[in-house]
């Protein structure tokens, strides 16, 4: 069939202003917040779930790659329509469905923004919990794809401890339910197997989540270290010691002086580390707790402790946290970021590492990231002009996620594996360990029309024609 | 070939995979393997992951079912099998595969017992939430395949939320893995959530990691009672909208307080008004409280009069604690012809569920005795017979299906033990809000044989 009547077919089923051919148009839905691109042949704009479903079965039909994308915040190419197709975009299934704050719970559109509902719901005392960096922008039907998580994860856990039910569309168009707003159900959990699967299985078209209770008291923290050892010591001593902060995030010196300069936060310049530790709860246990925090933060001769007095503080100590990257672009053209996890223990050994590889390589890179879950962020910087930068940025991306799953930790904790470490995916599971993964992608989408080319290591034979993936692609 | 001969030969040839001293045919020991009185060909014993695959691969390429198998304390669950050929005992996988107390995260064997990981984590003041009965019965796996949960869900949520990976064997005998042994981790699908309540019908679970979480120094519970289960949701939603943060939020339903206190044997003799039991005509409203002394008297303010007069602390409070997490066995200790109903549905719909199950139990001379996790929806609801007698099939088959029509569509109403005459009426699973058609593609792509608990899940 001729591109054109590919282009009659979607304007048929979502309307003529609903889709876009045009070359100057499909540029703009070509590259996600990572560094990965591929052009589209088509953007669709669907308005509910029975066009979902018919879209579904023309790429079937036709054998067209089809692309869902949310807001394009992902980090690792999820919504890039890497064999091009059809890129399916959810700004017009934006509703907020039901509102059910007896149950807690939210049944929303896949368009509805992580950040909107919270708002929305916050006059129940309420919000929805995942906070991925992008929360002002990402997509709840992302969050699902990805399984995002965010700074707070570490109390409330990622996007799939928040999803009780979903609506999806499957490659051949065919609308199944999983789960609903009962937290368990009877049968396997399709919910939870749902959830992080990177729109390679399904399309979700509604999405039944959890509202939690907003804390009484919030209590915001920053301690600021001489030495990263010592910052790293304090955190695995916080969470072994029975304290749960909400949040507990570390920022290197070279991050501090970066974020300082752009935000004006307050961060000292001059230090080697700094902790956000955030404790949320009853005031009383509020209280005390951060006093346990100061304690061991002492202990490791923390250099001085500050506690945001009010909410305009905590703001803007969080908001040095929540720009960082965006202020470490600023000391070059373009950064790459990694995600992957290590035992808590070993944090003061991995940024060591960290370290010795920005040396090996000729790069800078930058650490800010998730402690208290060992999920670590560097931040490599480079410029993707010169073609070597990007080879050595590649290089000690993977020599940290090696060093990350040799200390018994994975490679990525809340970026999703998409294009980006697909070919890294051996790294850390074995040949039958991806194809028992491959009988649930297949089991769902066995022609490969949805999201073709993501997660898994490219075959060996068509290895030669995808070289295009990982980091530093065309743009 | 004598289907003596076949047994024989299958015997000898798991012998020939875990050795002389784990497999065995001999009826007088496999007959004490039976599920719902079918006895297995066989029982064997596993030494590794790799014995598991080598069981797997000789019983896939006969097509022999499957029973895999912990301390066999949920074995009652699900349809009566067609058969048994294997039984695969899960007793010898036992290993610490990784423990840093530290990094609180342990990785075991699926043979061990939730008491031996609980032995294990105490001394470093963790804890793993999964509080089942049983616990020196239960294993990891069979608390894996089955998604059992006990009153600590309402704080740290249940399997699904703190298992982070899994070491398997498929029905063909591929040994494979999923997740990680970190807390946080997206690579790859979420294997853990397929497998995690799918009752052996997937693979075969070897080995699994989890989040630990710290004990809390201190710990107390407040007892609230109410004459009306109306009262006593009220009070739930006032807990729920408080600034409160309980580890437990449990009900516990009249007549399930007489079956609490029948394995409650409280330590200091003058405890007594705060205990639960003797059986009360009172619905009660567990609130256990972690914190220090200020916390605490936080919740006597936030709690009310209902809840403040009654309290409990120190051992009294765990043993009791104890004793609600063993209701499900207790309950059959008690009343050897009961029936014991799983219930999950929405906040809101917990009391029309629990006056549904009191309602189902007046009409067919039961007496109701409910207890759960009234935070997050999930109930496990007895039916005692009244008579001396035992009842007939069909009184247990109504009160299922009075129950089921009352259940929102959402909802999941599973009968986890009953007996066995009854079982023969009804589908003990019910209805599901997950797409069939999905589930059985998954069943297929994973047991296209159809080997693992052939006949005992949900299609």
């Amino acid at each position: 069939m001729p591109r054109s009547r590919i282009s009659e077919e979607l304007r048929e089923i979502a309307g003529a202003e609903a889709v876009l051919d045009g070359a100057e148009d499909l540029m703009l839905y070509e590259y996600d917040a990572g560094l990965s691109t591929g052009t589209p042949q088509w953007v669709v704009f669907p308005e509910t779930t029975k066009q979902v479903s018919r879209i579904a079965q023309l790429a079937s039909r036709m054998n067209v790659p089809l692309v869902p994308r949310g807001a394009g915040t992902g980090l690792s190419g999820g919504s890039i329509p890497r064999a091009g197709g059809i890129v399916l975009v959810f700004s017009r299934m934006t509703k907020i469905l039901e509102i059910d704050a007896a149950n807690r719970r939210a049944v929303v559109q896949p368009g509805v923004v992580n950040a909107d509902l919270s708002a929305v719901v916050a006059r129940h005392g309420l919000f929805f919990a995942p906070d991925p960096a992008s929360q002002k922008a990402s997509t709840i039907g992302g969050n699902v794809a990805e399984n995002s998580g965010g700074p707070h994860t570490l109390a409330h856990g990622v996007t799939v401890n928040h999803i009780t039910g979903l609506e999806v569309v499957l490659p051949d168009g065919g609308v199944v339910q999983m789960g609903g707003k009962a937290a368990d159900s009877c049968g396997y959990d399709l919910t939870g197997l749902f959830v992080g699967t990177e729109g390679t299985v399904g399309i979700v078209t509604a999405i039944t989540v959890k509202l939690t209770k907003v804390a009484e008291a919030v209590e915001t923290l920053l301690a600021i270290f001489h030495t990263i050892d010592d910052a790293a010591n304090a955190v695995a001593s916080i969470t072994a010691g029975g304290i749960t902060p909400v949040a507990l995030e570390m920022l290197d010196g070279k991050t501090l002086r970066c974020v300082e300069e752009a935000t004006h936060a307050g961060y000292p310049m001059d230090s080697g580390a700094v902790l956000l530790i955030e404790l949320e709860g009853l005031r009383e246990a509020v209280t005390e707790q951060a006093e346990a925090v100061r304690a061991v933060c002492e202990r490791h001769n923390a250099r001085e402790m500050r506690r945001a007095a009010n909410e305009q503080e905590r703001q803007l100590l969080w908001k040095g946290r929540k720009t960082a990257f965006a202020a470490l672009g600023r000391l070059a053209p373009a950064y790459y970021t990694q995600d992957g996890v290590v035992p808590r223990s070993h944090i003061a050994k991995v940024l060591r590492y960290i370290e010795t590889v920005a040396q090996k390589c000729n790069l800078q890179i930058g650490n800010i990231f998730h402690a208290g879950d060992g999920n670590m962020h560097p931040c490599i910087l480079f410029d993707m002009r010169d073609p070597d930068q990007v080879k050595r940025t590649h290089e000690a991306g993977r020599m940290i996620l090696t060093y990350c799953v040799d200390c018994g930790g994975t490679i990525t904790g809340e970026h999703g594996v998409g294009m980006e470490k697909n070919e890294l995916m051996p790294l850390l599971f074995s040949e039958d360990d991806l194809e028992v993964m491959k009988w649930v992608h297949d089991a769902f989408n066995p022609k490969s029309v949805l999201n073709p080319q993501k997660l898994f290591p490219t075959p060996r034979s068509c290895r030669e024609t995808n070289v295009a993936g990982g980091i530093g692609g065309s743009r | 070939m004598s289907p003596t001969v076949a047994a024989a030969g299958l015997a000898r040839a798991l012998a020939a995979i875990a050795g002389e001293a784990y497999a065995t045919e001999d009826p007088a020991r496999t007959t004490s393997f039976a599920i719902d009185e079918v006895v297995p060909r066989a029982a064997v014993e596993p030494g590794s992951a790799a014995e598991v695959a080598a069981v797997l691969q000789y019983a896939h390429a006969r097509k022999l079912v499957v029973a895999p198998a912990g301390g066999f304390t949920h074995q009652h669950t699900g349809g009566i099998p067609e058969r048994v050929d294997i039984l695969l005992r899960t007793e010898r996988l036992k290993a610490v595969e990784h423990y840093d107390p530290g990094d609180m995260m342990i990785g075991v064997g699926v043979g061990t017992t939730v008491a031996e990981v609980e032995r294990k984590i105490g001394p470093h003041q963790q804890i793993l939430p999964l509080e089942t009965a049983q616990p020196e019965r239960s294993t990891i796996g069979g608390a894996l395949a089955t998604a059992t949960h006990g009153p600590l869900k309402h704080a740290y949520g249940g399997l699904r939320d703190y298992c982070t990976g899994v070491r398997f064997v498929t029905a063909d005998g591929k040994i494979a893995k999923a997740g990680a042994k970190v807390v946080k981790n997206v690579a790859g699908y979420d294997l853990m959530k397929l497998l995690i309540g799918s009752y052996g019908t997937m693979a075969v679970i070897t080995g699994a990691s989890f989040k630990l979480f710290p004990r809390p120094p201190q710990m107390r519970t407040f007892v609230a009672q109410f004459a009306r289960l109306a009262e006593a949701m009220t009070f739930r939603d006032h807990v729920l909208g408080s600034p409160l943060t309980p580890v437990c939020l449990e009900l516990v339903s009249p007549h399930a307080q007489a079956i609490v206190a029948e394995s409650f044997h409280p330590v200091s003799p003058n405890s007594g008004e705060t205990r639960v039991g003797p059986p009360g005509e009172t619905w009660r409203v567990l609130v256990r409280a972690a914190g220090s002394d200020r916390v605490l008297a936080r919740y006597r303010a936030e709690l009310g009069a209902a809840a403040a007069a009654s309290e409990m602390g120190g051992d009294d409070e765990a043993q009791m604690w104890r004793s609600v997490a063993e209701f499900p066995h207790t309950l059959f200790e008690r009343s050897r012809n009961a029936m014991l109903l799983r219930v999950d549905v929405a906040l809101q719909d917990v009391a029309p569920m629990l006056e549904a199950a009191e309602r189902a139990a007046l009409d067919n001379s039961f007496l109701c005795a409910a207890t759960g996790r009234i935070g997050v929806g999930s109930l496990l609801v007895g039916f005692a017979p009244i008579a001396v007698d035992p009842p007939s099939a069909m009184q247990y088959v109504n009160a299922v299906s009075y129950l089921r029509s009352m259940t929102p569509r959402d909802g999941s109403a599973i009968v986890l033990r009953c007996p066995l005459e009854a079982k023969r009426y009804f589908n003990v699973w019910g209805s599901t809000p997950n797409d069939i058609g999905t589930m059985k593609a998954l069943k297929r792509a994973f047991d296209g044989e159809d080997i693992l608990n052939r006949g005992r899940f949900l299609f």
